[in-house]
């Protein structure tokens, strides 16, 4: 060995580094991958996975074919008797309500994070302001669920232990039945899961800032910007990338988003989103066919932006 | 300073992290109770003291050896599995035969045995289960089993492709209305015996400035349960229990006429909040349990709640000074023609003499009064109804002897997301949606999943 000049280590074959990797490749083949593809096949089959999905087909309905599931995942919702109606059903549907949590959740995170973030720079008690912020963060999703289901609690006798009616009546108005108005109820749980994610976007958010150099600022301000448009022009150009990740991270939570929707309306009223669906026909319906194809209409809808996460991630470290 | 903090920060989001990723198993854990077999179903006063039965007299052992063994399967654990080792007393002392239960609520399990070709003896399960494993089912009457006991209609539900394979151990009826005697009598209310007169009577309640229901239905995604049964309630009073029977099997599509009816008559009372506290935002909102205690609450909100045995069980635990019979009571809804409920059936997957000894005493006369006084809900052997020593267990079993019919729950009985369907509808009229559509889109599941 002595005499040998290159080390053994940088003579490895081409087997070596699969040795390296094949714990990790059986792992993630085992748990990732085979119930992925074994998710994608029962989609395109029977309720129990025996037949093809083509076999339920009724004469005299539509049907997609070996597609059937994802007709049923795509347009049972549907009344697509006319095209308003279509739109009108298409807001209500488990699809429309992902789109409402996507559209209100995200910005509500992501603004009102950021606005927090600038603002305890600012203060002398900043750690104790964003822990404050940050708490909710540390309760599950299910607690969550369960206190603010106490919040919105709608008393139908004269005693209202919810927080919120408590106040409406006790300020002389009609209490409101927040968990069965359609409409307003997704808006009370999207409001649920803002309490809970600011915290993280925030932090996120925070760090980038320390990142912005003083010197920058510096600059801006004795050039003359008030404090509004160094904030538009200076640190947000700035902090684009990290905003950008957690725009995606946020959009990804919330396209899987189930807990606080099962916990609080169970998805009743008019509030289900596209994960409880994929529950409801899973484990309550029992239709494993139907169930995995809203599971892989999820997944392909998540993939665009872990896409772009990844190669916000990946530019990021070429930087380095 | 600005480095700890942010190192504090990351060892907080990682927690969190951690904490939130463990928040799924959670959610398995805090599942709503399925629909209709809620909280074991404890009867309201527990039978004091274990009745003697010395019926071994009567026993045939129908040529068992002592020794033998019999295996079992049901879905019944601690007091109710000791109430079923009571009844079997009597047999195992009189021949020596040798239970070896399995109890597991879990149906795949069942499933598993039966598929691998080892089957136990003898299954305590649902009456789907006979449809399912009709082509391995001994029939009673290859098992002796007396059916001189039992109504035509039990039999007939039994009755798979011709032949009766299940005999009906235990059915809890839910056809039930709760109330409270106290306050029925101080407004000098009759608790009524007509369909007619339950209506005169929520009038009445109305005119005096009471309210009559207590409809609340809240149960997470279980919301609706209370309501479909209310409903099936209706129908056994309008059309009976024939017709209920047919919406199972599919005959009669669910968007009927009937079925209409029955949602109006229901949705007039649980959409009106002089009827049901709160209106249909209340019937929506409430808990199914806050809807019981909101008629024993003092002062009550209502008078009235329809609601499955276990209601008794749950007042006697909100309001342990209130008594069953005087402060608590309820009465079957009048002019039902037929009850519904949860049954358990016994099936036999094997042929042997101690299985024989088994099913002829669980059919005869000693069986059904030893099952009767053991107070593990009503047996329908008709022999049984003297020997209840449990005030509530006897009038349920009064209902039953009276009753046509019995079905079980629509929403349970029907797979494919019937239920989950059907209460989506439920929710929907009362939510001022169109009845029409809904009861259409129900049907069109109810078709799916009988393949009509």
């Amino acid at each position: 060995m002595a005499n040998n000049a290159t080390p053994q280590i940088m003579k490895q074959g081409r087997l070596t580094p699969w040795l390296y990797l094949a714990p990790a490749i059986i792992v993630m083949g085992f748990f990732i991958i085979y119930p992925m593809f074994t998710t994608i096949w029962l989609s395109f089959q029977n309720r129990d996975g025996t037949q093809p999905a083509s076999a339920t087909c009724v004469e005299g309905r539509p049907c997609w074919g070996m597609f059937e599931n994802y007709r049923y995942a795509l347009t049972a919702e549907l009344n697509t008797s006319t095209i308003q109606t279509t739109w009108q059903t298409f807001w209500t549907s488990s699809y429309g309500n992902t789109i409402k949590w996507i559209a209100f959740m995200v910005s509500g995170t992501v603004g009102i994070g950021l606005f927090f973030a600038v603002l305890a720079e600012r203060v002398k008690y900043e750690a104790l302001a964003k822990a404050i912020i940050f708490m909710p963060m540390a309760i599950s999703f299910v607690g969550a669920g369960v206190i603010w289901g106490f919040v919105y609690d709608y008393g139908a006798g004269d005693k209202q232990i919810g927080l919120l009616n408590a106040i409406i009546t006790g300020l002389g108005f009609k209490p409101m039945a927040f968990m069965s108005t359609p409409g307003a109820n997704t808006i009370a749980l999207i409001v649920v899961g803002i309490w809970i994610w600011t915290g993280f976007c925030m932090t996120v958010l925070a760090a980038a800032l320390k990142s912005v150099p003083d010197e920058i600022l510096e600059a801006a301000r004795v050039d003359g910007a008030n404090e509004w448009r160094v904030f538009w022009s200076v640190m947000v150009p700035i902090i684009m990338p990290t905003i950008t990740v957690v725009v995606t991270t946020m959009v990804i939570n919330v396209l899987k988003l189930f807990d606080i929707v099962y916990v609080m309306t169970g998805g009743n009223y008019g509030t289900e989103v596209i994960a409880n669906r994929m529950y409801t026909e899973m484990y309550i319906n029992f239709n494993t066919g139907r169930g995995t194809a809203v599971a892989v209409i999820l997944v392909v809808l998540i993939i665009p932006f872990v896409y772009l996460n990844i190669r916000r991630f990946l530019e990021q470290e070429a930087m380095r | 300073m600005k480095k700890q903090a942010l190192y504090l920060v990351s060892i907080l989001i990682i927690f969190s992290m951690i904490l939130s990723a463990c928040s799924p198993a959670t959610v398995e854990a805090t599942q709503a109770p399925e629909a209709t077999q809620a909280p074991a179903a404890t009867q309201a006063p527990e039978p004091t003291a274990a009745p003697e039965t010395s019926a071994a007299g009567t026993i045939d052992c129908k040529g068992a050896q002592s020794g033998d063994v019999v295996t079992m399967f049901y879905q019944w654990s601690g007091n109710e599995e000791e109430r079923l080792n009571q009844i079997l007393q009597p047999l195992v002392d009189a021949c020596g035969i040798v239970v070896q239960p399995e109890s597991s609520r879990d149906q795949a399990l069942l499933d598993t045995r039966v598929q691998a070709g080892t089957p136990p003896d003898i299954a305590f399960f649902n009456v789907t289960q006979l449809e399912q494993y009709q082509d391995l089912l001994v029939p009673m009457t290859d098992l002796g089993a007396n059916e001189a006991n039992y109504p035509a209609y039990w039999r007939e539900i039994g009755t798979i492709n011709g032949s009766w394979l299940g005999l009906p151990v235990k059915a809890d009826p839910k056809t039930l209305i709760w109330y409270s005697p106290v306050a029925f009598e101080a407004f000098g209310y009759e608790v009524p015996t007509t369909w007619d007169e339950l209506e005169a009577l929520a009038d009445k309640m109305v005119a005096d400035g009471n309210v009559p229901w207590s409809l609340g239905m809240e149960s997470g995604d279980a919301t609706g349960w209370t309501g479909s049964d209310f409903i099936q309630d209706i129908l056994l009073v309008t059309q009976g229990p024939d017709y209920v029977m047919g919406l199972i099997s599919g005959e009669i599509p669910y968007n009927d006429p009937g079925v209409k009816q029955a949602y109006e008559i229901y949705g007039r009372w649980a959409s009106d909040a002089a009827y049901t506290v709160g209106g249909a935002q209340g019937t929506l909102e409430t808990g199914f349990l806050d809807a019981i205690y909101l008629v024993f609450q003092d002062p009550f909100a209502a008078m009235m709640v329809k609601q499955s045995g276990f209601a008794g069980g749950e007042i006697a635990k909100q309001y342990p000074e209130l008594a069953y019979g005087t402060d608590y009571d309820f009465f079957g809804v009048p002019g039902a023609q037929g009850l519904q409920g949860g049954s358990d059936w016994m099936m036999a997957f094997n042929n042997t003499p101690a299985v024989q000894a088994l099913v002829a005493y669980l059919s005869s006369e000693a069986g059904g009064q030893s099952w009767a006084a053991a107070g593990f809900d009503v047996t329908p052997n008709s022999a049984g109804i003297s020997a209840y020593t449990d005030e509530a267990l006897l009038k349920k079993a009064e209902m039953l002897a009276n009753a046509t019919g019995f079905t079980p729950d629509l929403g349970d009985t029907i797979p494919g997301g019937f239920g989950s369907a059907e209460w989506a509808a439920i929710i929907s009229y009362l939510s001022g949606g169109d009845l029409d559509a809904a009861l259409t889109n129900v049907a069109d599941v109810q078709a799916e999943a009988l393949n009509k």
